[in-house]
């Protein structure tokens, strides 16, 4: 069995103080994983968006160390003032620190991407796997399923969902955007998902497995599953980039974030009605938007070239 | 074959008229196809029946089909218009209006007292709920056609009125009618150049007292224009000249109300000349507005008068104090300089400018700066901690309720969130409800040029735009007090007194007084905007 689990396992550093160098280690079986990783370590790409991403990761997550301004404190007497050492981008209309509010936002486009990628992860994950798994009618239905919500446009599909799930105007509009994104984007990965499962069902070892009198849920989640999943968390990483594109999009057009919420796309949408007057207010959190999403869609462009062997 | 000629022909002649119709429908500039009509941007109106309709873009495209009573000339003073005389009685009591003969609506029936008489009482009648009814309040018998719902929201309905007419209002004949008041009124004159007191025709009923269905879509008025088609709700209202009007004729053959959600999307069209006159020009295009339109922007005064209403019914804003800390922690010459770029002028009094019976400063320290003073206030009233204002999304707000909320932040150290309801009738229908929706921004254009439509409408305790729920009897009464006055001079002194009131009790936090900022496109000439924000409809013209 050439499971990704035992072989990961087996090659986990903990137990083998041992393992020197080069010739041994040239013997010993790879798995796919590990190839990968070796791949990967060697991509400049890849280290540019891991470091990308980290920093986008601690500016979500620690503002504080970027800035001690209050986004939302605004005076007018600062309106559209310059750089300066205490406000690096200078202010908007509003006289509000566009800098403090680049870095505050972070946290909203991170906490709606990641949990719309969870959620159409999950719900993606399920429609593969079960279409594939079972094949047959089964397959037949949600595969149509899946053509059908596939057939459905999206940004019009997230302006009436949005709308309907944020119809209260003082919500932050966090929760419906979320559910939103994670409800429209999960098929293209539940068809990478079931494509990849009915690959994996056929190989030996599962046919092994059954004969043994494995159950299906062993089989799924023991076979199948680990040898399944790694295209479909490389998708998921270029989605997650995608979410948080959309978000921005939705934000813009007034049905996503809402009120209080600090936003790149409520940013990018006041900046706009003003940049005939002063353009940087817009420009900043179009740069960082257009950053994060492509430091998440470069990662995951690295990660799949290492997984598929054909793209080597 | 003979048969086949003319058949081929009638084709190809469709075939040109479907293309000169087309070029003409896509508004392309080609001077042979442009017609002498222009297109006027106004956002959604929230009603089409004249007693319904109280805020100014359905009054703006009645203003289109409709001939009223009287207008203004250029000092305020009421002219007759479809009025042949407006007479009143030695003590002001009772007012005989004759009407010009000839006149008809746009079906072609004549209009008669009959039609004003029947309009007013459907207005007027309180299950009719109609957001105009609280013009007719003055007229003979308003009481009787009003009833009180026992459980005030409950499930009970209210009784049926005593009466279904105004007895104050008695036909003399087909062009005569008598309108009998409460009480002398000298301004009454005044009060029926509203929209309110416009006639309807016969065809507007089912039955006595009940509306036709569908005839708030397709209104017929007495006016220079009437409907093409129906109202396409959120997208416009086409209306024609009305081939059969006798007064005053305008110089353009048609206008296409055109709605808009947004005022930023507007001020785009009106650039790019898709629309003729924008009468707002909204504040984030007001910096480049000159540069683009040149002196095709212009700005003349008008009777607008913003403010942030507390709402009575929220416990919150009971204490005085907060309500003066929350207005005195807005600093109103900032917001007028940094985001109307002086377009508007901060409030100081409760009334505007315009009106005979104005005073300057009225709110005194209320309404000035004075962060120091706000934040001792509230803190020794304890005010919440979390403050929302809610603005209509569809009317050029956010930028200076958000720049207000960042001031209140700053002085009070409290939250302070501004709330964008997606429509204004949304927004108002929520107030009504009652519901916790905060401090509300709402502005008054008077309906009428007398004191009296600044403190009537917006805070005695029946008035109609009273949202804030705001009730006072020594206040109702000045307010009728002045009304039922015998001079105007007598009648502003009454009015004063009651502004007086609301200067100490502070229902709302006045904060500005408004210009016309409007602009038009290279279409059109002689536009004027009025101090009601109407254009002037039998003034523009359309160039060459």
């Amino acid at each position: 069995m050439s499971d990704l689990n035992t072989v990961t396992a087996a090659e986990a550093p903990g137990g083998q103080p041992n393992v020197p160098h080069g010739p041994v280690k040239k013997d010993k079986p790879r798995s796919l994983a590990a190839d990968a990783w070796s791949e990967l370590r060697r991509r400049k790409i890849f280290w540019i968006a891991i470091v990308l991403v980290a920093f986008i990761l601690v500016m979500s997550f620690w503002p504080s160390l970027f800035t001690s301004a209050d986004p939302r404190a605004c005076s007018l007497s600062n309106q559209y003032k310059g750089p300066s050492g205490s406000a690096l981008f200078g202010y908007d209309f509003q006289g509000c620190d566009v800098y403090a509010k680049v870095v505050n936002g972070a946290f909203n486009s991170i906490r709606v991407g990641v949990f719309s990628t969870l959620v159409a992860g999950i719900i993606g994950l399920i429609f593969g796997m079960a279409s594939g798994y079972f094949g047959g009618w089964v397959d037949a239905v949600l595969s149509r399923f899946i053509d059908i919500m596939l057939g459905v446009p999206f940004l019009l599909a997230g302006i009436v969902l949005s709308r309907r799930l944020s119809s209260d105007p003082a919500s932050d509009g966090v929760f419906a955007v979320t559910l939103t994104l994670g409800l429209l984007s999960w098929t293209s990965g539940a068809r990478v998902m079931r494509s990849a499962v009915i690959s994996a069902k056929q190989q030996d070892y599962v046919a092994a497995a059954r004969m043994l009198g494995a159950k299906p849920s062993r089989l799924i989640l023991q076979h199948i599953l680990p040898n399944s999943i790694a295209s479909y968390i490389v998708l998921l990483t270029l989605l997650l980039g995608i979410n948080i594109a959309s978000e921005a999009t939705l934000s813009f057009l007034g049905v996503g974030l809402k009120g209080d919420a600090i936003s790149w796309g409520i940013m990018i949408a006041e900046g706009t009605q003003f940049a005939r007057t002063q353009p940087w207010p817009l420009v900043w959190p179009a740069i960082f938007l257009g950053v994060t999403v492509l430091a998440f869609i470069m990662l995951g462009d690295a990660v799949r070239d290492a997984f598929d062997p054909k793209l080597r | 074959m003979p048969g086949k000629a003319p058949w081929k022909m009638a084709v190809g002649a469709t075939a040109i008229a479907l293309l000169a119709a087309g070029c003409g429908g896509g508004g392309s500039d080609d001077a042979s196809s442009t017609s002498n009509t222009v297109v006027i941007g106004i956002g959604e109106p929230q009603h089409l029946i004249p007693s319904n309709s109280t805020e100014s873009n359905g009054s703006e495209v009645l203003s289109s089909l409709f001939y009223p009573l009287v207008d203004f000339d250029a000092q305020n003073k009421p002219v007759p218009v479809a009025a042949e005389s407006i007479t009143p009685n030695a003590d002001n009591s009772v007012w005989t209006v004759k009407l010009k003969s000839g006149f008809t609506f746009s079906n072609g029936e004549p209009v008669t007292s009959d039609n004003y008489i029947n309009a007013w009482n459907y207005g007027a009648y309180g299950p009719n709920a109609q957001e105009g009814a609280y013009f007719f309040e003055k007229i003979k018998g308003f009481g009787d056609l009003q009833s009180e719902d026992p459980d005030k929201d409950g499930p009970k309905k209210a009784p049926e009125p005593k009466a279904k007419t105004l007895t104050g209002l008695k036909k003399v004949d087909d062009t005569t009618f008598e309108i009998t008041l409460d009480g002398p009124f000298s301004g009454w004159e005044s009060v029926m150049g509203y929209t309110a007191f416009y006639p309807l025709p016969k065809a507007a009923w089912k039955s006595e007292g009940v509306l036709a269905d569908g005839f708030e879509d397709a209104i017929i008025g007495n006016g220079p224009f009437k409907m093409k088609g129906k109202w396409e709700h959120d997208s416009q209202i086409v209306v024609e000249k009305n081939p059969s009007f006798k007064g005053t004729v305008p110089k353009v053959d048609g206008i296409t109300w055109k709605i808009y959600q947004d005022q930023q999307a507007e001020y785009a069209d009106l650039v790019a000349g898709n629309v003729d006159v924008q009468t707002t020009i909204p504040i984030e295009s007001l910096s480049k507005a000159s540069a683009d339109l040149g002196d095709r922007f212009k700005k003349s005064p008008n009777s607008g008068f913003g403010f942030i209403g507390f709402p009575q019914y929220l416990p919150e804003y009971k204490d005085l104090r907060v309500r003066q800390a929350i207005s005195m922690a807005i600093n109103r010459q900032e917001i007028m300089d940094q985001i109307f770029l002086g377009s508007r002028t901060p409030a100081t009094s409760f009334v505007s400018p315009v009106v005979a019976g104005y005073r300057e400063n009225t709110c005194g320290d209320n309404c000035k700066y004075d962060p120091v003073k706000a934040k001792q206030l509230y803190t020794e009233a304890n005010g919440p901690k979390e403050l929302k204002i809610t603005y209509n999304a569809d009317g050029g707000h956010k930028a200076w309720i958000d720049a207000t909320c960042n001031q209140i932040k700053a002085t009070l150290g409290v939250n302070c969130v501004g709330v964008g309801e997606p429509k204004f009738s949304d927004m108002l229908t929520k107030a009504k409800a009652h519901e916790n929706i905060g401090l509300i921004r709402l502005a008054w254009l008077m309906d009428y040029p007398l004191m009296e439509n600044y403190l009537g409408p917006l805070y005695s305790t029946t008035g109609s735009s009273n949202y804030y729920g705001y009730s006072n009897p020594t206040f109702d009464n000045l307010v009728k007090a002045g009304v039922v006055a015998k001079t105007s001079e007598e009648a502003i002194a009454k009015w004063q007194a009651a502004e007086d009131i609301l200067a100490k009790e502070l229902p709302v936090a006045p904060i500005y007084t408004q210009q016309n900022v409007f602009g038009y496109s290279t279409k059109v000439n002689n536009v004027t905007v009025d101090l009601f924000q109407k254009v002037d409809l039998y003034k523009i013209e359309v160039v060459g």
